[in-house]
């Protein structure tokens, strides 16, 4: 029975007029031309992982949005809705059920796209739908929070800008040494009409500083006349998850604009699978905006610097088995998936292919948003399971991506199924492989100017006073014995209470802390520190195994930690962090 | 021959073409409507791919089962669709021939020939049917269309398989049967043919758009030709 027009919801209504206006022929094309064959059924990594529940299945879910398009703009399903299971939608419930299929159950990976026989685009008409549903207000609310960010801020992580130009200042005084240049040098800012305009993803600002000192290092060694933006420098784009053409748009513009106004020759985007393919392929098309000056990944940039003989590398630096993981953005979206491979092959020396791989290969889980959507993480960690296996049956101890939100999803899936593995990115193997030569390296004094004390020997940790707070004993255990092993005094702590009242006795050089302990919370724990005068000297490193967290320590107003690292921790990993965090003489808080 | 079958071979068979044809027609304007979305930015990928390798590589993947790892491994259900399609084509080269080439009908081997290719797909037309009723995830994309469709075309091509010894006959109605199994098949395909345009078989008129405009894509953006690799 149909059910009258004026039942119909302000934002259903809204929702229908707008697919009128969203559809185009490419569009049009998926959603008449499937013959429900079910050959893409087993393409989905959420199907694999799911067996039995059809409602993963993508023409299934494709169907859930088809339906509005058959009765509103198909013939038949107008004159005869129940022969074609053409529907509508009247409540805002229904929208609510809408978004949990295009949100919640596919991460627009297009792998199904590549597998229907009839070239339909399953992933292409989920962002649409997205689209809509974030038109009238209906999103998961990290959807909206980043968005909100992205719109207001200028970058998906809200760094503020004074947050960002200090930690490129750090990473450049980081290398001061090792390069023999003054730190202005290493990572110039705003600098004019260079070659390349290096882009980043805000993640690497608060998680993973040390991928943006790892390429200053290798631009540094190209002899690369390069520079960073101050303002408009980040190069993802949520608008390619939420479905929103406007923001996508208007975020790739604000880049776009600021590589003219330093009259760059080229922007170089850092590894990040939908920060490529939303700066290099889709923004130009949603912000109707021609871009003057050549695009390119910075792993096509760091393969031509090697291919030239612009810096040397030494692959016998990385020995340990690696193996390398497609964004679904870079290979099935973008084409790039052999450069990587290039390259990754000058800097390792033990490369295991995934299978499948390529554009074939399964999506990391964290795609199309899905880190941001906690609502849906315990799916998204089922449906893990099918890049568990992948990964496990390489033998590799590293899997490497050119993705951000791949590092995020793999590091996830790696924790909950327990695999042995670390994830790195190219640019990280590649600084490790570089072959510094000896005139970039400055001289040493034959003789200290002044002599200091100096710790013991073989203990580089030793002098240093550590608290340890975790609530899992095992965890506390772990991290105790590797860096009393390497000479630090630890203190472990196993609550909130526990760890400000360490702390506030020991007085140490670096607190460890665990995002999701009991007492008080890591939030204020970590607040509280940070106000405090007297404590102002404690460096603090999260340590924690969900990711999803970050924003109790991120997004409060004070300086940021000086560390950050994902459970599983190696021993190699955790000291290196370590001893890079306590190294830090000159970052101020 | 009685000037029922007479009608229902001849002009019902136009009508009922032209019929799908004007229709198809108008499903063609209809779809052209919709604007064609385009690429402003530079193409990526490997060099030597380009949106015209893209488009042929698109268009014939069918062709390859090797090229989808849909196809690549389910090869039986893949010969099943090379089979069901072989008869559906041959099915009506049948209601062709049988009013304007019935002589060839009369070349050794060819109607057994016809048999055999109709018959297998109308045999893979029930398997068709097992596995949309008996897989969960096919019951539950399937619409009534999807079954009717399927299950029309199934008796058709069964039809086909019974009326082919008897299309070389100039008047049928003088053997047992053969003006009925004659009549039931043309009867079936005058629906088919009126029925075509408003349901999932017209899925033909949109694979070489939908075809097109992704291998287009996917050309430009050096995705297609597909790569794989199983070794560094």
């Amino acid at each position: 029975m149909t059910r009258p027009e004026k039942t119909r919801s302000a934002k259903a209504r809204k929702v229908l007029e707008r697919l009128g206006q969203k559809l185009n022929r490419q569009i049009a094309g998926s959603m008449v031309a499937c013959v429900h064959c079910g050959m893409c059924t087993d393409s989905c990594h959420y199907v694999l992982a799911n067996p039995g529940d059809p409602t993963y299945a993508p023409a299934y879910k494709a169907d859930r949005i088809r339906k509005l398009f058959k009765r509103h703009h198909d013939w038949t399903g107008r004159v005869f809705p129940w022969w074609v299971k053409a529907g509508s939608v009247f409540t805002d419930e229904e929208l609510e059920e809408l978004k949990d299929i295009v949100f919640g159950k596919c991460t627009n990976c297009r792998r199904c796209s590549l597998n229907c026989p009839m070239g339909v685009d399953l992933a292409t008409f989920n962002r649409m739908a997205r689209g809509l549903l974030v038109s009238v207000g209906i999103m998961p609310e990290g959807v909206a929070v980043v968005s909100k960010d992205q719109w207001e801020l200028g970058n998906q992580m809200g760094v503020l800008k004074e947050d960002y130009v200090e930690t490129l200042e750090w990473m450049a005084e980081e290398l001061e040494e090792e390069l023999g240049a003054p730190a202005e040098e290493i990572i110039p800012i705003d600098k004019p009409d260079c070659e390349v305009v290096y882009s980043i993803n805000p993640r690497e600002v608060k998680y993973d500083p040390r991928t943006i000192a790892d390429a200053a290092k290798i631009f540094c060694l190209a002899g690369e006349n390069w520079t960073m933006p101050s303002d408009c420098w980040d190069m993802t784009n949520f608008g390619l998850f939420s479905g929103d053409d406007d923001l996508g748009g208007a975020v790739a513009r604000r880049l776009y604009e600021k590589v003219i106004e330093l009259r760059g020759k080229r922007l170089v985007i850092s590894e990040c699978g939908h920060g490529y393919r939303s700066t290099r392929c889709e923004a130009p098309n949603w912000g109707k905006f021609d871009v003057p000056f050549d695009m390119e990944s910075s792993v096509i940039t760091m393969l031509g610097y090697i291919k030239e003989g612009r810096i040397r590398v030494d692959k016998r630096r990385n020995t340990i088995p690696v193996t390398f993981h497609d964004s679904c953005n870079n290979a099935r979206s973008c084409g790039l998936f052999e450069e990587p491979r290039e390259l990754l092959n000058l800097v390792v020396t033990d490369f295991r292919e995934m299978v499948p791989n390529r554009a074939e290969n399964f999506c990391c889980t964290g795609g199309g948003g899905a880190m941001s959507m906690s609502e849906y993480t315990p799916r998204r960690l089922k449906s893990g399971k099918i890049k568990a296996d992948q990964l496990k049956a390489t033998g590799a101890k590293i899997v490497v991506t050119s993705c951000h939100n791949c590092v995020d999803g793999l590091t996830d899936v790696i924790r909950h199924y327990k695999l042995d593995m670390e994830v790195t990115q190219l640019v990280n193997l590649v600084a490790n492989a570089l072959v510094v030569p000896a005139e970039a390296v400055p001289e040493k004094p034959a003789v200290p100017e002044k002599v200091e004390e100096v710790p013991a020997p073989g203990l580089p940790l030793a002098g240093h006073t550590i608290v340890v707070a975790d609530d899992e004993p095992d965890q506390v255990t772990m991290l105790r014995a590797i860096l009393e092993d390497h000479g630090a005094t630890v203190f472990p702590a196993f609550s909130g209470d526990e760890a400000l009242d360490m702390v506030h006795r020991h007085k140490p050089d670096l607190l460890t802390l665990d995002l999701a302990m009991p007492g008080k919370s890591a939030g204020e724990v970590f607040e509280m520190i940070r106000k405090d005068p007297q404590m102002d000297h404690v460096k603090i490193c999260v340590i924690t195994g969900r990711p999803e967290l970050r924003e109790v320590i991120y997004e409060r107003s004070v300086a940021p930690p000086e560390g950050y690292l994902d459970k599983p921790v190696s021993e190699e990993r955790l000291l290196r962090n370590v001893r890079k965090v306590l190294e830090v003489t000159h970052h101020e808080n | 021959m009685s000037d029922f079958l007479h009608f229902s071979e001849h002009r019902l068979q136009e009508l009922a073409l032209g019929f799908m044809a004007l229709v198809y027609a108008i499903r063609i304007v209809w779809f052209l409507r919709f604007k064609a979305g385009g690429e402003r930015q530079a193409k990526t990928g490997p060099p030597g791919t380009s949106r015209t390798k893209g488009v042929l590589y698109s268009w014939v993947n069918i062709a390859m089962p090797w090229a989808m790892e849909s196809t690549r491994k389910k090869l039986f259900f893949y010969c099943q669709f090379v089979v069901f399609h072989l008869g559906v084509a041959t099915a009506i080269l049948l209601s062709f021939i049988i009013p304007y080439g019935r002589g060839l009908l009369e070349i050794p081997l060819a109607v057994p020939a016809i048999q055999v290719i109709t018959g297998a797909a109308c045999a893979v037309g029930v398997i068709r049917m097992i596995r949309r009723v008996g897989s969960p995830y096919m019951r539950a994309i399937s619409s009534p269309d999807d079954y009717f469709s399927l299950a029309l075309l199934t008796v058709w091509l069964g039809s086909a398989v019974l009326a082919a010894p008897y299309g070389a006959l100039a008047d049928p109605s003088k053997v047992a049967y053969a003006e009925g199994l004659r009549l039931t098949f043309f009867l079936l395909t005058a629906f088919f043919l009126v029925y075509v345009p408003f349901s999932k078989i017209s899925h033909y008129l949109y694979y070489p758009f939908t075809r097109y405009y992704l291998g287009k894509t996917l050309g430009y953006r050096g995705v297609y030709p597909i790569r794989r690799g199983s070794k560094a």
